[in-house]
């Protein structure tokens, strides 16, 4: 079969309230191929959201469908791991429980899943916080037992909903790197949303952004920054210049979405 | 922590203190003839009943507490095997929900007293009759408490369950549980106190031991002595059974211990 992994064919979606009718996202099309890393842009209440939770089988279209291989996603999907703004980790099982889940579930042996999960403790630096429970971490270890629990189920996709949103600034830029380390040359499709165009370009292989609600496609780029990206990546005149044309085009989207005519 | 330990020592004096301030003065009052003992003995005078009523050929108390404790565990706990499984079932299932809504909703307002002449016409005065008072005063509450415990476990832990690969049974016993677990175990508390009524009251209607018995006998006989021994026994009890529940709760909940 071809690359393309996940396929969205005009897909739309509405929610019914007692109020009104309102539609979350229109006509919205989109391929991802494998090994790929999607950044979805767009401003709060676009429906990126609504798209991700689609593809993880939350909530289906009203119309259009979306393909994983080929196939319809109608239910929840595990092969479409989620990592959640706010960690959804489970608060009474300890750092190596959360992550063993997946695999505990789908019958691995408990020696065999400790192993794997104890190789990723490593990796991720959460050596020696294995039997310490969720609400003993801080928010960017609590994000990153979350991201080991989603990679340790070997999610054919990881879809990525604004994870980063809820840390500081700082630890923010840490854990893009981190995702960079733990994915570079892993060959893992990310799909990932935000509403930050810096972690879209430092992240992505390619961007597409949204319009304001109902969201559609309102453009799509290849990023060709070079990888390795390090942090110093943000001051070259080629990502200036990528955030510069960024901007201009989620801009007018934002400024919809706030109500506010431009001057 | 070492301030912390002080202040726990500093609580424990300062309570101590009080408790013999009370006693002290609910003694000094009653030797000095303000009060007839006969309406409310001295602390000495019920201790001289307690010891009474322990030792000697009248050794009557232990057995009470332990009869009274045995209808009370045995009724409540049958309360919570049933109705602890089954409200976990109906708060996951809308279907279940609301097919046996309508009699929960009739059972649950009726006080456990209420079903004394039933039981008793069902099962005379034995021991059964005593853990089916207790039962039916405790269940549709253990029902209703989790219910709600399971209604209230994040939806968005139940997804990433899901998202997992969690099949509808281990989200169930993986997610549902465990996160409603806290607040059954708090309904269950009060469900216990409950539990305590509705001996007690079974007791006095028709026993022939318990401490609900050697209370209102002792009423009957004026001794007054007698019913506040008993009346003591009932918070020491529920007092001891405090402490083992506080236990067993943080065996329950080791994540719940660091906070």
């Amino acid at each position: 079969m071809s690359d393309i992994l996940i396929r969205a064919d005009n897909v739309s979606k509405v929610f019914h309230s007692h109020k009104e009718d309102v539609e979350a996202i229109h006509d919205f099309s989109l391929t991802v191929k494998k090994g790929e890393i999607v950044c979805i842009v767009g401003a709060s209440g676009c429906g990126k959201s609504t798209f991700l939770n689609m593809v993880a089988g939350f909530i289906q279209p009203s119309s259009g469908r979306i393909l994983l291989e080929g196939q319809e996603i109608t239910k929840v999907e595990p092969r479409c791991g989620m990592i959640f703004q706010n960690y959804a980790l489970f608060p009474w099982m300890t750092v190596i429980e959360n992550i063993t889940f997946g695999p505990r579930l789908k019958g691995v042996q408990k020696k065999v899943r400790h192993e794997q999960a104890k190789q990723w403790i490593k990796r991720v630096g959460l050596k020696g916080f294995d039997y310490s429970y969720p609400g003993e971490l801080s928010g960017g270890m609590q994000q990153r037992v979350a991201l080991t629990r989603a990679l340790a189920n070997e999610p054919d996709v990881l879809l990525c909903d604004e994870p980063f949103g809820a840390l500081d600034a700082m630890t923010r830029q840490a854990m893009q790197q981190e995702l960079l380390r733990l994915m570079y040359k892993s060959n893992q499709t990310i799909l990932f949303i935000t509403h930050s165009i810096d972690e879209a370009l430092i992240l992505s292989d390619r961007v597409v952004i949204m319009s304001a609600r109902p969201g559609r496609v309102k453009a799509v780029f290849e990023n060709d920054l070079p990888r390795p990206r390090k942090l110093e990546l943000q001051l070259t005149d080629r990502y200036l210049e990528l955030k510069r044309k960024v901007w201009s085009l989620v801009e007018e989207e934002v400024v919809s979405a706030l109500g506010i005519r431009k001057g | 922590m070492d301030s912390k330990k002080l202040g726990l020592w500093h609580s424990a004096i300062v309570g101590s203190a009080g408790f013999i301030f009370f006693v002290g003065l609910w003694e000094v009052v009653v030797r000095l003839g303000f009060i007839d003992p006969f309406f409310l003995p001295a602390p000495s005078q019920v201790m001289e009943r307690a010891l009474a009523m322990t030792t000697g050929k009248d050794a009557v108390l232990l057995n009470d507490i332990r009869m009274s404790g045995t209808r009370v565990l045995t009724g409540f706990l049958l309360s919570a095997v049933v109705g602890v499984p089954l409200g976990l079932i109906m708060g996951t299932s809308r279907l279940v929900r609301a097919f046996l809504n309508p009699i929960v909703s009739i059972i649950r307002p009726l006080p456990a007293l209420s079903w004394i002449p039933l039981s008793m016409l069902w099962l005379g005065i034995d021991e059964q009759q005593k853990y089916a008072i207790v039962f039916m005063g405790c269940f549709a509450s253990v029902l209703v408490y989790t219910i709600d415990a399971t209604l209230k476990v994040d939806p968005l832990l139940i997804l990433a369950a899901r998202n997992l690969g969690a099949k509808r049974l281990h989200t169930l016993r993986f997610i549902v549980l465990p996160g409603a677990l806290p607040n059954i175990l708090s309904g269950l508390k009060v469900v216990l106190a409950i539990a305590w009524t509705c001996v007690i009251s079974a007791e006095m209607v028709g026993a022939n031991s318990g401490l609900g018995f050697r209370i209102w006998t002792a009423k009957e006989w004026s001794d007054t002595g007698q019913v506040l021994v008993g009346m003591l026994c009932i918070s020491l009890t529920v007092l001891v059974l405090d402490i083992i529940y506080r236990v067993i709760e943080k065996v329950l909940l080791p994540w719940k211990r660091m906070s």
